[in-house]
Parts: C-alpha cells; sequence; structure tokens
C-alpha cells in the first residue's frame, strides 16, 4: 500500500467519536484549558452515531425535582447494578448542562414565559424537547468556533499505548486512504454502542468500535450482560425511528396480534410509557405465546399531538410519509414494531472522573460500562463534559509525547490487512451471519443457558474462520471489515457475561427466574491479558450507597408479573409456560 | 429502498450529501461533478441526505434497502 502517513502531534486531548458525548468532552476540554484539541470521527462530526438522530428527547434533572427519588428511579431501572456516584453527578450536571445546551445555541421548545416546556415521555419525570438534528448542528458549530480541530472520515482502526499508558490513537482516511497516526497526552473515547446493525434507522454505524479498541490495550471492560435499556423497540418492516418516546407520549398504544392493548395487563400504571426493559420483556412473552406481531396504533392522534410529533421527529415522520403510514398529517395505518438488536454493552469501566483504569484514557456516553452511564441524551453530555474536563487536566500535568518504537508500522499493517485478501468473506456475509446469531429475541433478550452456549459457539466459530478470511474491496469495504472485529468482540463479551449472570434482573432468564441480590451484586468484568481473557467479579460496594435493595433472592418483578396473570409458573427453579402444558 | 436517486439535473456538486451521510453511501463523481449513489447496500434511510441537500435533488424511501434479520 503506498498510502501516506500523516503524524498529527502535541495533541493535549484526542476526542474519538462525533456524537453528543464527543463533542460535549472536545467543547469541555477546550475551555478547561487544553490547547490542541482534536476531534475525529469516521463520518462527520454531528451526523454520525446516535445523536444525530436521537428522538427530539432529552431526559433532564430540573432544580425543583427530587433528586434523591430520580436516583432512587435510575438506579432501580438498571437493577442496582449502577454506580450511584456517578449517577447522581449526572443528575446534578443535566440541569446545568441543559443550559450550557441553550447557550451554545440549541433550540429547545419553551414556554411564553421563557422556562423549558416539559412533557410527558416514558418515565415519571416529563422531559425536554428540541428540534432534532439541530442541536448537534449546534454543538459542532460551538466546537469549531472555540477551536477545536474536527477530522472527518477517518476510520480509528487502534490505540496507541507506551508503558500501559494510552498516548493516542491510528487510523485511515476512507476517501484518501491516507494513514493518520494522532499522538496525545490524553484521550477521550465516545465512540458509542451498538445495535448490531439491526432495525434501528439512522444507527448503523454504531459498531462498538471503543469497545475492541479499548479491550486490545488490556483496559478493564463491564457490563456485557445487563444495562437500563435491553434494546430498544422500532417499526420492523421498514426504516423508521426512533421515535417511540414521542410516539407513546402523544398518546401511541401497543397492540398484539389479536388486537389487544397488551400493555394495560403487565403495566396498568405506565402502561406503553413503562421503561425499556419492561416494555421489551413484555413484547417478548407476547411473542413466546404466538401473539406477536405487534403493532403500535397511533390514528387517534390528533392536530396537535401530530403537530408536535413534525416538530420533534421531522425525520422519522417524513420516513413515515414516504412509505405513505402518515398521509394528510395523520397516521393511516398501524406499523408492525419488535426490538431491535439486544444494547446491552461490555463498556469500559470508568470512575467518577470518567478515567478508565488505562492511564491517559477516557470514556464518555455509551463507550463506558452502563453501570456508569445510563442510556440517553443527557447522560452522555454530562458524561462527556466530564470526561473531557478530566482529560484535559490529566494532559495539562503530563509533559512528553511518546516517540514511536515499531508499534505505529505494525498498526499500519494490521489496519490495511484486509485490502490485500481481494479473494476473502465480504464484510457483509460475516454480519449476516453475527446478526442471524444475537438478534433473534430468544437469545439475548428472553435467556436461556443451552440456547446462549450455542449462540456463542457460533460466534467463536465466525471469530476464529470468518474474521482472518475477511476482505475488502476497497477503503469503503475496509472500514467495514474494521467494524465487523469489533461487533464480533461484543457479541462474545456480552454472551459469555449474559451465561455467567444466573439470574433475572432486568431481562428475562428462563433457567434463572429469580433476582438474586444475595449472590449478584456484582459486575462482570473482562480485560485482556497477553493473548488471554480474564474474567472476574467485583462486588458492588452496594452498603456505601444511598439505594439498596433488601439482600435476599426473590421472584424478578418481569417474572412475577406474568406468574400473577397466569401465564407462567415456576417449578424447580425454571420457567414453565402455560399455554405449553 | 433507502436512497433511490439523486437527480443529476438538479445537482449542483455541493458535497452535502457525501458529508452528511453517516454510511458513506454518496460519492461525488470528479468527471462530472455530480453525487452519485455508490454503496447503496449500506443505505440505512436516515433522510440527512434528503432533507440536507438545497436543490431538493435526493428522494429516499424509507424501506429496508436488505432484508433485516429482526427479532422475529
Amino acid at each position: 500500500m503506498d498510502y501516506e502517513t500523516h503524524e498529527v502531534r502535541d495533541i493535549d486531548v484526542l476526542v474519538i467519536g462525533g456524537g453528543i458525548a464527543a463533542t460535549f468532552a472536545a467543547i469541555k476540554a477546550k475551555e478547561a484549558g487544553a490547547r490542541r484539541v482534536v476531534q475525529v470521527d469516521k463520518g462527520t462530526v454531528g451526523k454520525t452515531g446516535n445523536s444525530c438522530f436521537a428522538a427530539g428527547v432529552v431526559h433532564v434533572c430540573f432544580p425543583e425535582d427530587d433528586l434523591d427519588d430520580r436516583l432512587l428511579r435510575l438506579t432501580r431501572a438498571q437493577g442496582f447494578l449502577a454506580q450511584q456516584d456517578l449517577i447522581r453527578d449526572h443528575l446534578q450536571e443535566s440541569y446545568p448542562i441543559l443550559e450550557d445546551m441553550r447557550r451554545y445555541g440549541v433550540r429547545f421548545v419553551m414556554n411564553s414565559d421563557g422556562t423549558y416546556r416539559r412533557m410527558a415521555g416514558r418515565g415519571a419525570y416529563p422531559i425536554v424537547m428540541f428540534y432534532s438534528t439541530q442541536l448537534m448542528d449546534a454543538l459542532r458549530q460551538k466546537a469549531q468556533a472555540i477551536g477545536v480541530e474536527q477530522v472527518n472520515r477517518l476510520y480509528v482502526t487502534g490505540l496507541l499505548t507506551r508503558n500501559g499508558e494510552a498516548v493516542g490513537a491510528v487510523g485511515f482516511h476512507q476517501h484518501t486512504g491516507d494513514f493518520y497516526v494522532f499522538k496525545a497526552r490524553a484521550t477521550v473515547l465516545a465512540t458509542g454502542s451498538t445495535y448490531y446493525k439491526g432495525i434501528h434507522p439512522g444507527h448503523k454505524d454504531c459498531t462498538a468500535d471503543g469497545f475492541g479498541m479499548a479491550y486490545r490495550i488490556g483496559a478493564t471492560l463491564c457490563g456485557g450482560e445487563q444495562n437500563d435499556q435491553p434494546a430498544n423497540a422500532m417499526p420492523a418492516r421498514v426504516d423508521v425511528g426512533p421515535g417511540m418516546n414521542k410516539w407513546m407520549g402523544e398518546g401511541g398504544v401497543f397492540l398484539n396480534t389479536k388486537g389487544e392493548r397488551f400493555m394495560e395487563r403487565y403495566s396498568p400504571k405506565l402502561k406503553e410509557r413503562s421503561g425499556l426493559p419492561q416494555i421489551i420483556a413484555f413484547f417478548c412473552i407476547e411473542a413466546r405465546m404466538g401473539r406477536a406481531p405487534i403493532y403500535m396504533d397511533a390514528r387517534h392522534l390528533g392536530p396537535e399531538n401530530m403537530e408536535r410529533l413534525y416538530q420533534m421527529l421531522p425525520l422519522p415522520q417524513r420516513e413515515f410519509e414516504s412509505i405513505g403510514v402518515v398521509k394528510d398529517g395523520k397516521f393511516q395505518k398501524q406499523v408492525e414494531f419488535c426490538p431491535t438488536g439486544p444494547t446491552t454493552r461490555p463498556g469500559v469501566v470508568v470512575d467518577r472522573n470518567y478515567a478508565s483504569r488505562i492511564a491517559r484514557l477516557f470514556a464518555a456516553g455509551e463507550a463506558c460500562s452502563p453501570s456508569a452511564v445510563v442510556t440517553g441524551l443527557a447522560a452522555a453530555a454530562t458524561s462527556g463534559a466530564r470526561a473531557g474536563i478530566s482529560a484535559a487536566r490529566c494532559a495539562g500535568q503530563s509533559n512528553g509525547i511518546f516517540e514511536d518504537s515499531g508499534l505505529v508500522a505494525e498498526l499500519r499493517d494490521q489496519a490495511y490487512k484486509p485490502l490485500a485478501k481481494s479473494g476473502g468473506f465480504e464484510p457483509d456475509h460475516v454480519l449476516l451471519e453475527l446478526q442471524e446469531t444475537v438478534i433473534p429475541y430468544d437469545i439475548l433478550l428472553l435467556r436461556e443457558s443451552s440456547r446462549m452456549e450455542r449462540a456463542l459457539k457460533r460466534v467463536e466459530t465466525i471469530r476464529d474462520q470468518d474474521l482472518p478470511m475477511l476482505g475488502a474491496y476497497d477503503l469503503h469495504y475496509l472500514r467495514l471489515c474494521h467494524e465487523i472485529r469489533n461487533l464480533v468482540l461484543t457479541a462474545e463479551l456480552q454472551l459469555k457475561a449474559a451465561i455467567q449472570r444466573k439470574e433475572t434482573r432486568n431481562i428475562l432468564r428462563e433457567d434463572y427466574p429469580y433476582t438474586d441480590n444475595v449472590n449478584w451484586l456484582k459486575w462482570i468484568m473482562v480485560r485482556k491479558e497477553g493473548d488471554k481473557q480474564k474474567w472476574w467479579t467485583e462486588d458492588i460496594p452496594i452498603e456505601t450507597y444511598p439505594v439498596a435493595p433488601k439482600r435476599e433472592v426473590e421472584l424478578a418483578y418481569l417474572w412475577r408479573v406474568p406468574r400473577d396473570l397466569g401465564i407462567v409458573s415456576i417449578q424447580d427453579g425454571r420457567v414453565q409456560w402455560e399455554f405449553e402444558k | 429502498m433507502g436512497i433511490r436517486k439523486v437527480d443529476i439535473k438538479l445537482c449542483i456538486g455541493c458535497n452535502v450529501c457525501v458529508d452528511v451521510c453517516p454510511l458513506d453511501v454518496i460519492r461525488l463523481d470528479p468527471v462530472s461533478n455530480k453525487a452519485y449513489i455508490k454503496y447503496l447496500r449500506d443505505c440505512q434511510s436516515c433522510f440527512l441526505c434528503e432533507v440536507e441537500c438545497p436543490e431538493d435533488a435526493i428522494e429516499v424511501v424509507a424501506v429496508h434497502e436488505r432484508r433485516m434479520v429482526t427479532a422475529w
């Protein structure tokens, strides 16, 4: 390969990613005094990942809200596996961050007296609304205005280390093919999570790149099996979304194949506005009983609802129009919904400064473990801000920039390797195999040991036999090859962690229907040590946290509800489906 | 069907669609200086190109570009 190598030196803070966590990290690093801040994205900053398609909704803890109650709810949503000190920091900082965004030029829906208009969304607290893609446009421009250097279309393939410290990153430009070496005093990973490129428009570039990069340099990861959002729910057969929060907030309902509004049965109080663990679990139970497909019915929404939807969700509404679901400003048809690919994430373990366990490496947003960062824009922003400030401080305390000792040449060879294999496997072929292994709902959303073991075997086969054969026709396919490597690793870590957690917490497990608060208030950790994978658990310091569950073993709430409805019974410690008797 | 077409009569070669596409689907032809769909199968129907095109030259339809693996 005769692509040129460019060195970008003397960087104080290198930020990898182009969403809200990354852009906040870059802005706050700069504001905290970092001289040279470089933000690198594989797409274009602000037009990439989850953030620019976020469904117009942000969950902010207002000064008048009950912070303790919100902490309790978020902690419960995470099945008590949260790092509660970080969650409290996030809640406290979410309102100042909202004000920052407004100062940076982000437009929110306001009342006539200049206060934020708060509306019902999913969950118990009202949400704040913004105008779709304008949010990330404003943040990108703010970053540029204060001197953040943004490099677009650059796919980062790996992190650089020296003596166990992170000292930058390398990658290739997808249009020119040139190789870039970024030498930095501090690095922030804000590369998001993944949905395995399943149904979820606007998210097919979320390919778990950060998990792969962090894992390969020996960072500790955690949370592959459990989080506050096991999956999302999206229109199943068309490319529309996301927007469930708003469609349900405005009054949309879910119907099963018999036309029953089943969420009324399972969750009489919040119904379709229940949390995602509930929605996903009850979707899966309906499907298991043969009552799928599931439809969203929003045909009854009136002009006021529709006007708000058009304001907050211009892209999804446009998508619905393009296929005739919405016509003349009204929903005309029901829309089939189903869960996306599983979204638990083996994220980077971080402390309150969002520092990883590798010196000089920080993480933000969904690149972090789910115990540290809850799903959603607000937590991505607050974690990004903290990570940026911490990284700037770290850079300020450091002198040298490392000199190359052959590592760069090795990383360069690895980066281009699939290009030399023109007769190799197409990355799409491997992706399809992986999707068929992990996306079906009865693998990671409705769990059971033997099914997960079988899926893991298939993932290991893909890892050992397919990945070495990957070939790229050109630079576009080269990116896809690297993405699929990271996806396969993520699936492996996710399944291994899920098999280890022998209980039902936020995600249904048929062979372990109990929530075990005696033995399983633990985080499952993993790290690469040489060629080996090291797994261990760490106790959650629950005694030091404000919120704790009773230390007992009890039937999980998600199984208690269907048991009380006569759908399942528990026999010999396992779930028995009544309809199968 | 994802991105259906770039109307080359309307395209002014401004590169906006190339920049905003998260999946690198669209490229600019260096000879004609017009946008064209290079990697159709990767289109995710996000509509960014359609809404940001200053000349309304792009049409997208929100149907999967490939057969999707779904939860059921």
